[in-house]
């Protein structure tokens, strides 16, 4: 599986190297076409400039020089000047290699004068088979010349015609070497940024590639892979980092699942052995009291078993801050007025006086369903737990956008075995029959609506429990509820 | 009355077959919410009991689907969901009741009747005076009275009693009497409802006689009228 991703990994870094290459040697190569047009273009613009400027010169002194036995060798010297301005070729009249010529015809064509290269009469049917206008140069294709040259005319008065050539050997020159020295630092350049482009996405895929190969290791049992830090704040670097992020948010989510369904299961097995065990003893009975009496036992086992599932499902979900919930806005003092209604002739058989402490009415935005069975659990555990002849004080308090909720006994205290864990689940004392779930269902509903809950021994004996919770949903409870 | 059950557990829907003929309905019986549409396009139902969770999509969307092509009988829904908005969002989508499994069936047998009450075209109950054997509540007076005593009640236990005696010769369960009279969804883990009953008791029964309110181990309540 490796060697395929790792292949993958190199053709990925070979198309982006070679798509980045072609792109960037079109871009160079489109370029350079347009530069080696201008250069062209501006060789041929002065060497024009040269030609006609020297034409009119060359005319000027054939019209004002005499014609007799000088007139020749004055014009051939002039002309002879002219092409030594030209750096290259200036090999003696008649060199194959120079590159100027100057050819003067009469009226009637004939040639008078040829200074230039080779024989004249080449020039002269060249020059007598294509078209002129005066003044105006064009390229003229000379036979035995493999490079044209490139001639303007010129009329002088008495009507001869005067030429002026020149090779356009040089300009091509310039423009070959121009092009040579660009394709050697083209491919040079070209070469290079392949390689460069090539190196570096690879190194960066294989970054990637680290990224995927511990996705991959990733799976039910093996959660604790994390991809290699990597220094740096690249984008990959970010990946690593998030995907390190998702990977332990995951790690986190698996783990409370884990540890609330064996919560669930631990919570749900004693109490479905009690039911098999009293329908097993129904079935067995002798008379049908006997088993009616335990067929109703069972029963009642199934409701708590029932109840217990619900609280200790709320408990995990608060836990992972995934209780969901139901607010309204209900005053507090109602709330625990009809609660204690409710449970005062219980406490009162078990010789346990109710007081309640308030002195305004306290209205909050909170799940009215959740308090009251947060409510119910500590009035149950408070009849459960408390001795007789006990006292318990539920006292209100607004403290601005706050309430506090204080409820005291004077009872024996919380046994010093869960003092330190009091909200954590199954911490109950040796002696409880409860599931050690009613503290820990009060701290997940507290927390759900973003308040706070602390318990211990009073120095005087007894446990006080105190509640403080937003009168207002405040935006951190709700989404601490929402979240998940 | 047909009553339609929308139940894919076959445990749980024979179960509500046999409770519903027992009690004189007449169940129409649906494993999913396509077989519970089919279902009413060929017969007309004064009720329905709906499982929120099918293997054909969620059932508050059977409902909204039902009660849009015009089905005008009270929905009580089941669901396995316990959360409160759940409730909420059940009760808002067009059920007119809400029981969270595991149920008492006498529970539901109970939010069911009273469903079909509710529904029926005559008018809400007028009766000011309820009468079971010698017991009589005069609900104008606040009077209750056990033959020609007057009973000393507080207003809970007059609440309690009036539940009890509407109920009279059908069982009642602790959570509904938490539901009605208290008006709370909790399961105490405690007996504070019998507490309650008990007091109730001291004060209705007559010693020596057979007791009018009787208790249903492991179930709840009934209020002999026979």
């Amino acid at each position: 599986m490796f060697s395929t991703t790792t292949k993958t990994g190199v053709t990925a870094a070979w198309r982006i190297s070679l798509g980045s290459t072609i792109v960037f040697a079109l871009g160079t190569t489109i370029a350079f076409l347009l530069l080696h047009h201008y250069v062209a273009q501006e060789i041929q613009r002065r060497s024009d400039a040269w030609l006609t400027g020297e034409v009119s010169v060359l005319t000027d002194v054939a019209e004002k020089t005499p014609r007799g036995a000088l007139y020749d060798r004055i014009v051939d010297e002039i002309a002879e000047l002219a092409t030594k301005e030209v750096p290259v070729g200036r090999g003696p009249v008649g060199d194959p290699t120079r590159a100027v010529f100057f050819l003067e015809t009469d009226a009637d064509n004939t040639l008078k004068l040829w200074v230039g290269p080779g024989d004249g009469d080449i020039f002269l049917r060249a020059i007598q088979h294509s078209h002129f206008t005066p003044e105006a140069p064009v390229n003229l294709p000379i036979a035995q010349f493999p490079v044209p040259y490139r001639v303007v005319q010129y009329l002088a008065d008495d009507g001869s015609r005067i030429y002026l050539g020149m090779s356009e050997r040089n300009d091509r020159q310039v423009l070959g070497r121009l092009r040579t020295w660009f394709l050697v630092i083209f491919i040079a350049i070209v070469l290079l940024g392949f390689a460069i482009t090539f190196v570096s996405s690879r190194r960066l895929l294989r970054r990637v590639q680290g990224i995927t190969e511990t996705a991959a290791a990733i799976d039910e049992d093996n959660l604790q892979s994390r991809v290699p830090a990597n220094s740096g704040n690249d984008e990959v670097a970010q990946l690593a980092a998030t995907m390190n992020r998702m990977l332990d948010r995951i790690a986190r989510a698996v783990s409370q699942l884990h540890t609330m369904s064996d919560s669930l299961a631990h919570d749900l097995r004693s109490p479905l052995t009690a039911v098999r065990g009293k329908l097993e003893t129904a079935l067995m009975a002798d008379n049908q009291e006997q088993s009616e009496e335990n067929v109703a036992s069972a029963i009642e086992e199934l409701d708590r078993l029932s109840n217990l599932l619900t609280t200790s499902l709320d408990v995990a979900e608060a836990k992972a801050g995934a209780l969901r919930m139901h607010r309204t806005r209900f005053s507090l003092n109602a709330l625990i007025q009809s609660m204690t209604e409710l449970y005062e002739p219980s406490l009162m058989e078990h010789r346990i006086t109710l007081h309640i402490e308030e002195d305004s009415e306290i209205f909050l935005d909170a799940d009215a369903g959740l308090f009251h069975r947060m409510l119910a659990n500590l009035l149950d555990n408070a009849i459960r737990h408390l001795p007789p002849d006990t006292t318990i004080w539920i006292a209100l308090q607004q403290d601005q956008d706050h309430v506090r909720l204080r409820i005291r006994d004077n009872g024996p205290g919380y046994p010093p075995e869960v003092q330190s864990r009091l909200f954590e689940k199954h911490a109950k004392g040796a002696a409880s029959q409860g599931h050690g779930l009613g503290l820990a269902f009060v701290h997940a509903v507290v927390t759900a609506h973003g308040g706070e809950v602390v318990g211990c021994n009073r120095e005087t004996g007894g446990t006080q429990l105190t509640l403080q919770l937003p009168t207002r949903a405040t935006r951190t409870a709700d989404s601490y509820s929402l979240a998940g | 009355m047909r009553i339609l059950v929308v139940e894919d557990d076959t445990t749980n829907r024979e179960f509500l077959r046999r409770s519903l003929e027992e009690n004189s309905y007449h169940p129409v019986l649906a494993d999913s919410a396509a077989q519970a549409e089919l279902a009413i396009q060929s017969v007309e139902i004064d009720g329905a009991i709906i499982d929120l969770m099918l293997p054909d999509g969620d059932g508050l969307s059977l409902i909204q689907r039902l009660k849009a092509g015009g089905l005008n009988a009270p929905v009580l829904i089941l669901s396995a969901k316990r959360s409160v908005d759940e409730r909420v969002l059940g009760l808002e989508t067009g059920g007119d009741d809400y029981l969270t499994k595991p149920y008492a069936i006498t529970e539901l047998l109970a939010r069911l009747r009273n469903l079909m009450r509710r529904t029926e075209t005559q008018p809400p109950e007028t009766k000011t005076v309820l009468q079971v054997k010698d017991l009589k509540m005069d609900l104008l007076r606040r009077e209750a009275t056990r033959g020609d005593q007057v009973l000393d009640l507080t207003t809970r236990e007059f609440a309690l009693l009036e539940f009890l005696c509407r109920n009279a010769g059908r069982m009642v369960t602790r959570s509904m009497i938490l539901d009605q009279v208290w008006g709370m969804r909790i399961e105490p883990e405690t007996n504070v409802v019998d507490v309650h009953i008990y007091r109730l008791r001291n004060k209705m029964e007559r010693r020596g006689e057979r007791p009018l309110l009787r208790t249903i181990r492991g179930m709840g309540y009934v209020l002999n009228d026979n």
